[in-house]
């Protein structure tokens, strides 16, 4: 009698398939389908209703999308670079540090521990215009006598929120880069010093390069974690005033939840998706030939 | 010996028969319940008790949350059809956005219970025909609050009288409240006013404006008639202060808290805010300003209409619930003349005509209190709830960072007031309003 038996690697692969299909790939399609429909949450029946790519066509003409889209990779740009500039700084100082470097590691990923909601109240309260500490500092210190709107003001708020972003994450790329460095053969260095390179050539000839690919992952990670931007966002200004701030996920947000539009959030969701996607292509692309340029590709 | 037996089970037959009958009709009944969280509302579910013992049913609180996570808990059980829960907190902003979860109470609640209530909360309670909660004795209202002695300041009340013509009195005309907002300003020290600025909250002081300057939110069909001279009066107001420095710079960040705890730290003039705060400003050990807080009905606009938007919480039913009966005497119960008695003892407004006249005759001998009582029941007068749109929340997501882009100055009024009014016709278009 004739059994068909599925393929032992099969097998052995479907309860991973099965978990994956039901935790990730489930939820994924009804959110696509969703997206091709009208549905708001509190007309469950529109879930029913196929209006097309209307959403996305909605998504695609709306200016407000694509400021806000716009926003989300001004944000992107400026905070990833400067994490990076001041995790590389701060990695390169602490990795010269001979005694009570364990110490000052842990004390380096203090801002990572905090959970972003509350680094979102926190910054809220120090860029307070009326009790905040940074206006009132100012002012006790005669610096100025004004009251800086710093949530408000356009380019100010866009501040407020890269500095936050900055102040809990710098520290990723520091360790990253921390671990890089350690991992530098010693022979360059020595070689480097005996034929007479000054300390810059060193760094820009040799410690960079080898840094390099540790650079583009913490770039990678981080840059997926800035596009989906929301908690220290929503929590500081939600996106406003007039929408100064509004970045990709504060806007998808309200309109899911708040507006109960799920169907159209999700639209703009899988638009979106794109950007991270692009970013994370792009950073591996980097990865590979700087991993190649030392050799180590393949 | 015979006779004492039969005499004796006879009495025991009577006495179970009796505790029977005062176990009450809902014996066995366990209610799903899930209700509005927070200090000042949680007093009064400790009467729950009260209820459980009378009727014999069981409430089981499966969920405990403010108003904002409340409603998108809703919306996620409406969307997820778990729905069967029997009795929800809820509020006259929200009510419309959920035409199907509530049932109509009027079919469980006799006519003369509803007719007790205030016939304008009745009214703003009734949603398409349907009455869908029964209000509790949490109304609100705005009114004046201002600090006493910067009018009896015989050097402001001159300095006044030359800059603007007429006597410095306690505003009656938000006009008033303009002159002498800039008038009392100087930042940083001292802000004249200051409003909420962002998410529903400022659409609503927007809104009792343009009603206050003799304008209408929304036509009979829901289309956008806030594009209107009244509309652009209304939004000025807020514009010209905001230019004038009379308001924080921050104000269009600020919400309900930030305004209340700003007029307490004594740097506001004059504050336009709910009754919730009554006790807290005047309370030495959480305000400055306390002993110096008075307190006027909300001002009228050049229409001669007093803005007015009000709320309240109420309780209702769900189309699902499998005790419909047993639900709305609980909710009969929780919102009875005794519980309002118990809710505005503690300073929150009533809704019902008897425990109004109850509270005025309680607080005779506080004058602060009765002061209070006065301007909120004037206000009250007039009061008028969002409009009955299932797309209120939806619309003032697309007007108010309009009306904060005319605040700061990216649009001038009347550009902000058509973008905002294009965004709120096409969206009442695409959900098939008109």
């Amino acid at each position: 009698m004739f059994r068909y038996k599925l393929p032992p690697w099969l097998l052995l692969l479907l309860p991973a398939i099965i978990v994956l299909a039901a935790v990730v790939m489930l939820p994924l399609l009804l959110s696509l389908y969703s997206s091709f429909t009208p549905y708001r949450l509190t007309r469950p029946d529109s879930l029913f209703k196929w209006i097309g790519t209307y959403n996305y066509e909605k998504a695609l003409t709306d200016s407000k999308f694509w400021a806000a889209f716009g926003r989300t990779i001004v944000l992107l740009t400026i905070a990833l670079n400067l994490e990076m500039l001041l995790g590389l700084g701060l990695a390169l100082l602490v990795s010269k540090v001979t005694r009570g470097q364990r110490a000052l590691r842990t004390m380096m990923m203090f801002p990572m521990m905090f959970s972003p909601v509350l680094v979102g109240f926190q910054f809220k309260f120090i860029f307070n215009d009326n009790v905040g500490l940074v206006n009132n500092a100012l002012q006790s210190l005669g610096i100025t006598d004004q009251v800086i709107p710093w949530l408000v003001d356009g380019k100010l708020a866009m501040f407020s929120i890269i500095f936050a972003e900055v102040w809990t994450s710098t520290s990723v790329f520091a360790i990253l880069i921390l671990a890089g460095l350690y991992a530098i053969p010693k022979d360059p260095l020595e070689a480097a010093k005996v034929d007479g390179c000054t300390s810059w050539q060193t760094f820009r000839h040799i410690t960079l390069p080898f840094i390099m690919p540790f650079i583009y992952i913490a770039m990678a990670i981080r840059s997926l974690d800035v596009a989906r931007a929301y908690d220290i966002v929503q929590i500081m200004t939600n996106g406003g005033p007039a929408r100064r701030t509004e970045l990709l996920w504060t806007l998808i947000g309200r309109t899911g939840y708040v507006d109960a539009k799920m169907g159209y959030a999700n639209a703009m969701g899988y638009t979106s998706i794109f950007l991270a996607i692009f970013f994370t292509v792009y950073f591996f692309r980097k990865l590979t030939s700087a991993r190649n340029e030392l050799g180590m590709g393949g | 010996m015979k006779n004492f037996a039969s005499g004796a089970s006879a009495l025991v037959l009577a006495a179970m028969c009796a505790s029977y009958a005062q176990a009450g009709e809902f014996d066995g009944v366990t209610l799903d319940a899930k209700l509005i969280g927070g200090q000042q509302y949680e007093a009064l579910y400790g009467r729950i008790s009260e209820w459980e013992a009378e009727t014999g049913a069981k409430v089981n609180i499966i969920s405990k949350k403010n108003h904002f996570e409340m409603d998108k808990e809703f919306k996620s059980d409406i969307a997820a059809g778990t729905t069967s829960w029997c009795v929800g907190s809820n509020h006259s902003s929200f009510a419309s956005q959920y035409p199907s979860l509530y049932m109509d109470l009027s079919g469980l609640v006799p006519a003369e219970t509803v007719a007790e209530f205030v016939p304008a909360n009745i009214k703003a309670a009734t949603l398409d025909g349907k009455l869908v909660m029964l209000p509790r004795g949490q109304f609100d209202v705005s009114a004046l609050y201002y600090q006493k002695d910067l009018y009896e300041d015989a050097d402001n009340q001159a300095k006044f009288k030359a800059e603007y013509g007429y006597d410095l009195a306690v505003p009656e005309t938000w006009e008033q409240v303009s002159d002498q907002a800039v008038f009392f300003s100087d930042p940083p020290n001292r802000y004249g006013t200051q409003y909420a600025g962002k998410d529903e909250a400022i659409v609503g002081r927007f809104y009792e404006m343009v009603v206050a300057e003799g304008g209408k939110l929304f036509n009979d069909d829901f289309s956008p008639a806030f594009n209107s001279e009244a509309g652009v009066r209304a939004l000025n107001w807020f514009v010209d202060l905001y230019d004038a420095g009379a308001v924080p710079p921050g104000t269009t960040s600020y919400l309900w808290d930030d305004l209340g705890n700003g007029f307490a730290s004594g740097t506001i003039a004059m504050n336009l805010d709910w009754p919730g705060w009554a006790g807290f400003f005047n309370d030495p050990a959480s305000s400055k300003v306390a002993g110096n807080v008075g307190i006027a009905p909300a001002p009228k606009g050049s229409a001669g209409v007093r803005t007015g938007w009000s709320g309240f919480h109420g309780f209702s039913v769900t189309s699902d619930c499998e005790n419909k009966e047993a639900a709305a005497s609980l909710v009969m119960f929780l919102t009875n003349e005794d519980s309002q008695k118990m809710e505005s003892d503690a300073g929150p407004l009533p809704t019902r005509t008897a425990v109004w006249d109850y509270v005025t005759e309680q607080a005779k001998s506080d004058p602060y209190r009765s002061e209070v009582l006065a301007a909120f029941k004037e206000t009250a007068k007039t009061a008028f709830a969002v409009p009955a749109t299932p797309y209120w929340i939806e619309a003032t997501n697309l007007i108010f960072p309009e009306l904060q882009a005319a605040i700061l100055g990216d649009k001038t009024s009347e550009e902000a007031l058509e973008a905002a009014a294009e965004a709120v016709d096409d969206m009442m278009r695409e959900n098939g309003e008109y």
